[in-house]
């Protein structure tokens, strides 16, 4: 799929960049003087996983990618910051939802795997499904470098 | 009475004796224009609005505003007056003519509320004012003509200086009026060029000669254009007339730039469109030529690179077009041609997602295919989770100080070191380029940090894997151990083993 690959960019940055930047919201996170409670075990772990997927959407492109803007919006709202994202120079394929409806009609077994993976996919309720997979795609990547760089981290720390 | 008002508030000019003329049957008609259908208006509207009995500025407004048509404002118009009023505001022009053309589709099925604004005698003519604000809708009744619309460009061309000699000319026959008016798609888009190039061919134009633009965008029936004002007058003409929807009218083609420049990621089923265009002209033979689509040749298919419509060198990414061709044997209806290639787009990608998901080679048919991408997911996001979890247990603390370590190393890496990623620019950090041994330094660093205290240091890293990165983390951080480098101070530890690495050490 030569040519299919000239069209769909998926690089992903080395674990490096993720490695860097999932340390730095930790440190961020130790900053905060987060942890110093241990029963707020819930909480460590839920901010823990916020940053990882804040620092995995930085990682892997920033605002660049629709998922990756839709997520660190998404984190932004959460901390009630105003996130602004540069205009992109490419256009992105924005479909609105209601065109979704004539797509219902094509392939209904492939639309209903695409609503699921709409579902998982941050920011894929505004996609159409070719984008999505293509999103999709990028998104998988990613999230298996920044599996790969906790793991290491999980495993340098825990003692044994 | 209406009329001799209308004459009397405007300045005279001789047109009053074009709109008399009785061969139009454009003659105002005193019916209820708000019950009747749109079809009956189209004539008396073009009666009046080429010849009125204001000056040529005013003329050029009241064009305008009747090219604007603002179907609010119109139908708010209870009576003579009230068309005045649409008429004279010369400045809502421009925003009567966005909001217009916002709603140029539905203007045309839009009863007028002309009745209210023609006086009741229906006299010819001398309504032009009011009628003209109400020109929009009748468009789609006039008939098409040629010259009509040669007249109307040449019209619309003019400036306001000159309206009165241009009107003069062509008025001597009424019908030219309804040149403006020409509704639909198909006529005015067929002329459409002949518009454009008299229009680039204009002089600057100010306020009245938005009018210009208004003929095409209108008969393009799909002006999403702004209307900012005279200056961008050809840039409008043309785009409206790039604007050959479904239609499939032969002049869109001249407008593919234009069409494009808008339309970058518009519809397939558009761009499938002009693509059939194209192929209805060669006949449907088999030498089909399909955009992008390195497909195994289906039986009987050609399927090369495409070739796009036009002269340009086929550059989809350039333009945004993918132009797709109806294969041998398959139906060329734009849908289905849209819907071909929006198949085969996923298809595509269902392949190379295929690749990443580990274990779906084997498994074939989309539906499953996708389980597994979903499962995949699913079970990266619960993998994040854990881990993060595992985190939040093993390491209460975190306490390695990351800024230090993070700028040293980056300028000591930054000598000597080659960029191998691509760092997006909107990176929070000016990233030097790393190797991957700063990834283990940095775990190592930290590794040790950690584990000094607690743990016997000894034999502590055992790792299963030992291969790839991981496997050089471990190592890494075995050897240090193992070399008994390890001090009380961490601090130490770290500049002497590591170039510079600052660790705070917990207290």
């Amino acid at each position: 799929m030569a040519s299919a690959d000239k069209t769909i960019n998926t690089d992903v940055p080395e674990k490096d960049v993720f490695a860097i930047h999932f340390l730095q919201s930790l440190s961020n996170l130790r900053i905060q003087n987060l942890f110093n409670s241990p029963d707020t075990t819930n909480y460590r772990v839920r901010k823990i996983k916020k940053a990882a997927y804040v620092s995995m959407a930085r990682a892997a492109g920033g605002t660049s990618r629709l998922w990756s803007r839709a997520l660190l919006r998404r984190a932004a709202k959460g901390n009630n910051k105003i996130v602004r994202f540069p205009r992109r120079k490419r256009k992105v394929t924005w479909k609105i939802s209601s065109k979704r409806r004539r797509s219902d009609q094509r392939a209904p077994v492939v639309e209903d795997a695409a609503e699921r993976l709409r579902n998982l996919v941050p920011g894929g309720g505004g996609m159409e499904t070719s984008k999505l997979m293509e999103e999709t795609a990028h998104y998988i990547k990613c999230l298996s470098m920044q599996v790969k760089v906790m793991q290491c981290l999980v495993d340098g720390l825990s003692p044994k | 009475m209406d009329v001799s008002e209308e004459k009397r508030n405007r300045d005279s000019s001789n047109y009053d004796d074009r709109v008399d003329n009785p061969t139009v049957d454009w003659q105002v008609s005193g019916s209820n224009p708000v019950s009747a259908p749109i079809d009956s208006y189209s004539q008396e509207n073009l009666i009046s609005a080429c010849p009125s009995s204001c000056s040529p500025s005013q003329m050029m407004d009241s064009f305008g505003q009747t090219l604007w048509y603002d179907p609010t404002s119109v139908q708010q118009a209870v009576g003579y007056g009230g068309g005045f009023s649409v008429q004279s505001n010369g400045g809502n022009a421009s925003s009567s003519s966005s909001s217009f053309r916002g709603n140029i589709d539905r203007s045309l099925e839009m009863g007028w509320n002309l009745p209210n604004l023609l006086p009741p005698k229906g006299n010819n003519g001398l309504f032009l004012p009011n009628v003209s604000s109400f020109l929009p809708p009748s468009m789609a009744q006039f008939p098409a003509d040629s010259g009509f619309i040669e007249r109307a460009a040449r019209f619309s061309l003019f400036s306001g200086g000159n309206f009165s000699d241009m009107v003069n000319q062509p008025l001597g026959n009424p019908e030219s009026i309804g040149l403006f008016l020409q509704g639909g798609g198909t006529t005015m888009q067929g002329h459409c060029q002949s518009n454009e190039l008299n229009v680039v061919g204009g002089e600057p134009h100010n306020d009245e000669s938005t009018v210009v633009k208004e003929p095409n965008v209108r008969s393009s029936e799909q002006s999403k254009l702004n209307v900012p004002g005279s200056g961008n007058v050809s840039e409008d003409t043309q785009s409206s007339g790039g604007n050959g929807q479904k239609g499939g009218e032969t002049s869109s083609k001249g407008f593919d730039t234009r069409k494009r420049k808008r339309n970058g990621q518009n519809s397939e089923a558009a761009q499938s469109h002009r693509s059939q265009q194209s192929e209805e002209e060669p006949d449907n033979n088999g030498d089909k030529k399909r955009n992008k689509e390195q497909s195994p040749n289906s039986p009987g298919n050609k399927t090369n690179s495409g070739k796009q419509q036009g002269k340009q060198s086929s550059d989809p990414p350039k333009d945004g077009y993918i132009h797709v061709r109806a294969r041998r044997g398959q139906a060329t209806n734009s849908h289905s041609l849209a819907e071909r290639v929006r198949r085969e787009k996923i298809s595509e990608r269902m392949k190379f997602l295929q690749d990443l998901v580990p274990g779906c080679n084997k498994v074939t048919g989309k539906a499953v295919m996708l389980d597994e991408i979903i499962n995949y997911v699913q079970s990266l996001q619960r993998q994040v989770e854990f881990l993060s979890m595992k985190l939040a247990t093993v390491n209460p603390q975190m306490d390695f100080n990351l800024e230090g370590l993070l700028a040293k190393d980056a300028l000591q890496l930054r000598a000597g070191s080659s960029s191998t990623t691509p760092f997006p620019p909107n990176m929070s950090m000016a990233y030097p380029p790393l190797p991957h041994g700063f990834m283990q330094q940095t775990l190592s660093s930290i590794g040790r940090t950690i584990s000094s205290p607690l743990s016997p240091i000894n034999g502590g890293f055992k790792r299963q894997e030992t291969t790839g990165w991981e496997g050089d983390l471990q190592n890494v951080i075995h050897i240090n151990y193992g070399a008994g480098d390890v001090t009380p101070d961490p601090q130490a530890a770290a500049t002497a083993s590591l170039p510079a690495a600052n660790m705070k050490v917990e207290p």
